[in-house]
């Protein structure tokens, strides 16, 4: 009876590691993949031209252009730019879920959080279609399909995940640094301010690192609104072209080295991605140490 | 039991599906609408013949047609001469004209090939310089990879040896300028003539191309200048008996000409 069961607890174990190795193999061969298709561009285009030139013109013959700068400056702009919006909104919403929502409208207020994060993204583009762009060519001006529309949808977007990270981790707070906060005299905002928000700044952070993961991945709300002119956004109504969206445009119908240069635009894009969850890895393990304190 | 007949059914089709001789089209997407109802009515008289039409677009579709995994190609480009060399034989099916359109807003009701191409590449910006109000222009344009895109700078652009202004909204789909034009003031953009009526739907309009309205007569008889045809490509002359040969045969019956004119385009005479 004995060996069944030590039999049946090594066949799960083994089963478990399977399944385990699998997620691996799926990230390696990714990366081994994407590498493939995209490294071969630097026998063609070298690599500042391709980093540092803003001249995309693929179909152009002959003397094509492979220069991605506007699209890695677009990328980055959209970014910050939408967490300018989100996390200002995002914390405060996390705090007065954690904090101040009564027992009737928190609920409500999750579920609500909950269903944005889970609205897909061709939706929040053709929201953006029909309210953001025409709002922001009304106010503002332009002709609407610009890095501020891509803005805001983004914003919108990685709301949930920062109002999440910052709620769950506000909550996370001992009870007693809120106590002796209220006991020595201080006001609710001087505990938000002064002892909670730095208490649970470790989770707030990693909550927007992986919100600004998510904006910079994000496609299909951003191919929607963004205008996906190949320029150097000048400003915040110019129109913008993201790494995403470059790969997503010609991706259908490339072919040579043009689609070579379109996985190679992917992996400056996964480097970024990269970058960002060792960033999170990093926080995460500060924010371990500090509750274990 | 209720296992036994699952199986029994799965077997079934297996063999139907083992049984049915399968063919691989594909290319363009300009004349995906086409090739679809074509291939449903041209199989429904044979049920051991399976046609699948892959919209991959006219370069890839005619790439993979001499590479042998696409047996026919769709085109809705001129074939280029290496393309010729390397042994493909287009037939023309149809007409399309790409037709100009512009926001409802936009009061211009002619341009000239020449004002077109200064728009499309930038030196004319505004739309009081082509007898318009005073409103800035905006381009939409097509991904660099679409048959469509592709058709437009060979006809307005190359002539003149200029190039796209890269201040355009990028649209990918023909129903995408539509939707952009139709709701941007002061947009100007290009479709098929088959996607006129979304646009005229949503309240925009074709223009004239030097006086010329684009229609179905201006396009057969040539006198309407961004017109182009439509091609069915093999690798090689068609052979007799083969499937492909009764396909293209079948496109420009008089039952193919009724289908090309559903899907908006114009049939050969």
């Amino acid at each position: 009876m004995t060996k069944v069961r030590r039999f049946m607890e090594a066949g799960l174990e083994r089963t478990f590691l399977a399944c385990a190795l699998l997620s691996i193999a799926s990230v390696a061969l990714m990366t081994v993949f994407i590498f493939r298709q995209g490294l071969p561009l630097f026998a063609k285009v070298s690599l500042p031209d391709f980093l540092l030139s803003t001249d995309w013109f693929p179909s152009r013959d002959p003397n094509p252009g492979y220069g991605i700068l506007s699209f890695i400056v677009g990328s980055v702009f959209v970014t910050v730019m939408s967490l300018a919006i989100s996390v200002p909104v995002g914390i405060s919403t996390g705090i007065f879920l954690a904090e101040m929502a009564g027992r009737r409208f928190g609920p409500f207020l999750r579920a609500a959080v909950e269903l944005l994060a889970g609205i897909p993204s061709v939706i929040y583009g053709l929201f953006g279609i029909a309210v953001i762009v025409p709002l922001v060519r009304m106010i503002p001006g332009g002709n609407g399909y610009s890095a501020l529309s891509s803005s805001i949808v983004l914003a919108i977007m990685v709301l949930p995940t920062i109002i999440n990270m910052t709620e769950v981790s506000v909550r996370s707070v001992p009870n007693e640094l809120r106590e002796g906060s209220l006991a020595l005299g201080a006001t609710r905002w001087q505990t938000i301010s002064g002892v909670l928000v730095p208490a649970a700044r470790s989770g707030i952070v990693t909550g927007v690192v992986l919100g600004m993961g998510r904006a910079l991945g994000e496609t299909m709300a951003v191919l929607l609104v963004g205008g996906n002119a190949p320029i150097m956004p000048a400003g915040p109504l110019s129109m913008v072209r993201t790494l995403t969206m470059n790969v997503i445009t010609d991706m259908a119908y490339a072919e040579g080295t043009h689609l070579t240069a379109l996985f190679a635009t992917a992996i400056v894009l996964f480097v970024f991605i990269l970058a960002l969850n060792v960033f999170i890895q990093v926080a995460l393990k500060r924010a371990v140490k500090e509750s274990t304190r | 039991m209720k296992k036994n007949l699952m199986l029994a059914a799965t077997l079934v089709c297996g063999c139907a599906l083992l049984a049915a001789e399968t063919y691989t089209f594909g290319g363009s997407t300009t004349v995906q609408p086409i090739a679809n109802v074509a291939i449903e009515k041209f199989t429904a008289s044979k049920p051991d013949v399976r046609i699948s039409y892959e919209g991959v677009g006219s370069g890839t579709g005619l790439k993979q047609l001499s590479e042998g995994t696409l047996t026919l190609a769709g085109s809705s480009r001129d074939l280029k001469k290496s393309e010729l060399d390397a042994g493909l034989v287009p037939v023309a099916i149809a007409s399309d004209a790409l037709t100009v359109v512009v926001n409802k807003d936009v009061r211009v009701a002619n341009l000239t090939k020449d004002q077109l191409a200064g728009i499309y590449s930038g030196t004319i910006v505004n739309w009081n310089e082509v007898g318009g109000k005073d409103e800035k222009i905006e381009v939409v344009n097509r991904d660099e990879t679409s048959g469509t895109f592709g058709a437009f700078k060979e006809l307005v652009l190359d002539p003149k040896k200029i190039a796209f202004t890269k201040n355009a909204i990028v649209a990918k789909e023909n129903g995408e300028v539509a939707a952009k034009v139709a709701s941007t003031p002061g947009a100007i953009g290009y479709v098929g003539l088959g996607f006129v009526e979304e646009i005229t739907k949503a309240g925009g309009k074709a223009l004239a191309i030097d006086g010329v309205d684009p229609s179905v007569k201006t396009t057969l008889d040539g006198s309407y200048p961004l017109s182009r045809k439509l091609y069915m490509v093999t690798k090689g002359p068609a052979k007799a008996k083969s499937i492909e040969k009764a396909f293209i045969d079948y496109v420009l019956s008089a039952r193919g000409k009724v289908i090309i004119k559903e899907a908006g385009f114009i049939p050969l005479k």
